[in-house]
């Protein structure tokens, strides 16, 4: 009996000191002056040139600096989180870098001309890269003295001036990489950035410590950590719990969630993809233009898009974002919706009793969603649509060789330049050897998107690059679906969070109030 | 005893050996390349074919699976992630002490409330006890884990503010995942418990020892359970080696960063080194837990452990 007593005694005095422990004040974050960021994916490495996806680029922000730095349309700006104090065009073809002096790695090195040599070598041979850096001729790369360089690319390309500025351009210390061999990117990573890299838990966070030796504006923040949260409900969870200072890519549902909520703010801005519904013009029926225009009179995409995102997103009414140069997609309306003069075009084209067609996909949600709806909508006009779901990679190889009648896909370009937005997915030179799935065929285009390489940022430029958003316009490779938008949770202590519509975001100007 | 367990660890062998067979087949037939899963749609031709290249997966099927089983056996080399260029030993070994936490955790609360509840429903069967017990089991195995996750996260986390809502570095971030995953093997254990002791304290002898005299305590915890525990045993094992091959919902819903979470990547990026050494991991870790269930038994029945001799 008496054992018994004294057993249930220790159960309670456990019992008392667990609950003792969760006193609310001792879970309460502390003000340590560390910024937490919750995102929806982990970094895959931390190589410039390892990784072209934004998760990666999230981390990298913080810790390198490119060559030069852009504004949020794109521009050029002087100063900011970048390394060239100055920089001309020698020709048409050979750039010259003036370097800031005294700018310091995180193991203390001092930034060099054949740091920067050596990036853009990296970066010109990488596969991750290779599709933005490829056209730099490494033979022309010199060093004229320890903080000026110059290299020349392989053909007139202006719009590289821009994607400097891309993750894969971001400059490493050559000592640095050299010693850390296969380590580096992963335990083993050093910038010229606000911040430096301290640890690296793989799906759990990634630790950044101030940088002291900063050569730019002294961050005000003693760290940042991110953290990936798959699930944007626990993404939303932390945020309001007050584990995370900041979510990204809050789902729709959760919008008004963060609204209503008196400690949070909801930060938007329309990003630079354009998702759309490709067809395979090389296949028939849709190498004919007027099935194509058809199924544009009579799938409504502001319904669609309005059903699946829930207003996340804008609907997209040309091939590039709205906040990328010369486009003109601020100024369209959505494709008209007509079912009459869809039935009279399908009846020219001699299909007014329908066909059969696929409609591929991947497993993304939203687009399963469309899919189903847009098959629903194309029933007016007797074409019965199978819908194909893949998983991602099987779905890369199947659009890749064609293997596809209609599909859904996004391009987001990687530096916010025209000639990124549309040469890509447009040229003709990347049928079956890059991003082009519609396998659109086009000479005009070709020879418009040619022109538009050669020619500086001017009235000029922008004449030829109408000329290719209205020929695209008419010929109706696709029907443009929306515009993705970014989503981020904010808590109301963060101030000077700058959004960007590039997906990634700087962190560097943030601070709490006091 | 030691001949028997020195016996099984051999018999490992072609078993491991067998499952990376498996699986390195099994991810070179699904559609799909890992270069360009990895390079993503912006990929020219030259790129992927680069990284094909780099990546040795232009060699034949037998080149590539005989030169990952060389590195394994005589250079304890698993290779290097595809898509993050770690090494995979490296991303299993930061991985695996968070699933092996979170398992344990979760199997000592199903075995702590599980085994208690069977055994006083075994007792009181059809009383409102063993009804309500019952019911509870029910909902226990039917309630999907991720829902009573994100439930608790929004009660207990952004409501009372009593734990966090995720991450594993400390104790009192293990109590509510833990919690969450052992509902379902709460359940299974309860009724494991239950009708292993009915079938026992039918028997004769137990009859015996309560006409002998002893006490009912003394009936139920040193005759009955004893030899009730057997099937306990194996299903507590087998609760514990599946939970070992990571509770990937429970890992995604409260952001701990375990084997399960890291293999759904890895299978969607078709990142073949990192899904082989993470199977081969996981079933050498689940063949261990049978190993230490069959040594069990040998404590528990004295007649199991003659026939080890």
């Amino acid at each position: 009996m008496k054992k018994q007593r004294i057993s249930v005694l220790l159960v309670l005095v456990m019992l008392v000191s667990l609950f003792g422990m969760i006193h609310p004040a001792v879970l309460a974050n502390p003000e340590d002056n560390i910024l937490r960021v919750a995102t929806a994916y982990d970094a895959k490495s931390l190589d410039p040139v390892a990784v072209n996806d934004v998760a990666s680029t999230n981390v990298m922000r913080q810790i390198y600096e490119p060559l030069i730095d852009i504004d949020n349309e794109g521009k050029v700006v002087q100063g900011g989180a970048s390394l060239a104090e100055s920089y001309e065009m020698v020709d048409d073809k050979t750039y010259r870098f003036k370097l800031y002096e005294g700018v310091h790695f995180h193991n203390g090195e001092e930034l060099k001309a054949e740091d920067v040599a050596f990036s853009l070598e990296r970066a010109q041979k990488s596969p991750q890269v290779q599709h933005i850096f490829g056209d730099i001729d490494v033979d022309t790369i010199k060093c004229i003295d320890d903080y000026t360089i110059e290299f020349s690319l392989k053909e007139v390309n202006t719009p590289f001036l821009t994607s400097l500025a891309h993750s894969g351009g971001y400059i490493v210390n050559k000592k640095f990489v050299e010693e850390a061999g296969d380590d580096f990117g992963t335990t083993q990573v050093c910038g010229t950035g606000p911040f430096k890299f301290v640890s690296w838990s793989k799906n759990d966070r990634v630790v950044l410590e101030k940088f002291d030796d900063y050569h730019g504006e002294e961050p005000k923040l003693d760290g940042i950590e991110i953290i990936p949260m798959p699930q944007p409900s626990s993404r939303l969870l932390a945020l309001e719990a007050g584990d995370v200072d900041m979510a990204y890519e809050l789902a729709p549902m959760d919008l008004a969630k963060v609204e209503d909520n008196p400690d949070l703010d909801l930060v938007r801005i329309i990003e630079n993809s354009t998702q759309y519904l490709g067809f395979n013009n090389e296949k028939e029926p849709f190498n004919d233009i007027r099935v194509r225009k058809a199924f544009a009179y009579v799938i409504d995409m502001p319904k669609i898009v309005e059903a699946v995102t829930s207003g996340l997103g804008q609907v997209a009414t040309g091939p590039m974002g709205p906040n990328i140069k010369y486009s003109l997609s601020k100024d369209l309306e959505p494709h008209e919706i007509d079912l009459e003069k869809a039935k009279e075009l399908m009846k020219e084209a001699g299909l007014e009793d329908g066909f059969k067609v696929t409609l591929s996909t991947n497993e993304k949600k939203e687009r399963v969603d469309m899919a189903q709806i847009i098959k629903n909508m194309l029933e007016p006009l007797n074409v019965e649509v199978e819908i194909e779901i893949l998983e991602w990679s099987a779905y890369l190889d199947a659009l890749s060789n064609g293997d596809v009648e209609m599909f859904q896909i996004g391009w987001s370009p990687a530096v916010p330049d025209p000639d990124m937005a549309l040469w890509a997915p447009l040229s003709s030179f990347t049928i079956g050897e890059g991003a082009n799935f519609s396998r659109y065929n086009n000479p005009k285009i070709d020879e418009l998107l040619l022109k538009g390489r050669s020619l500086e940022d001017g009235e000029e430029r922008e004449k030829v690059y109408e000329e290719i958003q209205n020929i695209i316009l008419d010929d109706q490779p696709w029907i443009f679906e929306y515009n993705q938008e970014a989503s981020i949770g904010v808590n109301k202590n963060v101030e000077n969070f700058h959004v960007t519509p590039f997906s990634y975001q700087s962190l560097f100007t943030i601070n709490f109030k006091k | 005893m030691l001949r028997y367990i020195f016996k099984r660890i051999v018999m490992l062998i072609p078993v491991l050996l067998g499952v990376t067979f498996i699986v390195f087949t099994l991810l070179q037939i699904t559609p799909g390349d890992p270069a360009k899963a990895i390079l993503g749609p912006t990929a020219d031709a030259a790129a992927v074919a680069q990284l094909r290249e780099e990546m040795g997966l232009n060699e034949p099927f037998l080149t590539q699976y005989g030169r990952f089983v060389y590195k394994l056996v005589f250079e304890q080399d698993m290779g290097r992630s595809y898509s993050s260029r770690q090494p995979v030993m490296s991303l299993i070994m930061q991985a695996f002490p968070a699933t092996l936490k979170l398992a344990a955790f979760a199997v000592a609360i199903a075995v702590v409330i599980g085994i208690p509840l069977g055994i006083i429903s075994a007792i009181k069967q059809y009383s409102i006890f063993d009804n309500t017990a019952l019911i509870l089991g029910l909902i226990g195995i039917s309630m999907p884990v991720f829902w009573l996750g994100m439930l608790m996260i929004l009660v207990f986390a952004a409501r009372l503010k009593w734990f966090p809502s995720s991450g594993f570095s400390t104790f009192r971030h293990m109590v509510l995942p833990s919690i969450a995953l052992s509902a379902q093997s709460v359940a299974v254990i309860m009724r494991m418990t239950r009708s292993s002791m009915l079938e026992v304290i039918r028997q004769d002898y137990i009859r015996t020892a309560r006409a002998k005299g002893q006490t009912e305590r003394k009936v139920i915890t040193k005759h009955a359970l004893r030899n009730a525990l057997m099937p306990i045993v194996t299903t507590v094992g087998l609760q514990f080696g599946a939970l070992l091959g990571g509770a990937v919902l429970t890992e995604s819903v409260f952001t701990i960063p375990g084997i399960g979470r890291m293999m759904v990547e890895a299978i969607r990026m078709k990142d073949f080194p990192l899904v082989q050494g993470a199977v081969l991991f996981i079933a050498l870790a689940f063949s261990l837990v049978n190993l230490f269930v069959d040594i069990l038994y040998a404590y528990i029945n004295p007649r199991i452990r003659s026939q080890y001799k």
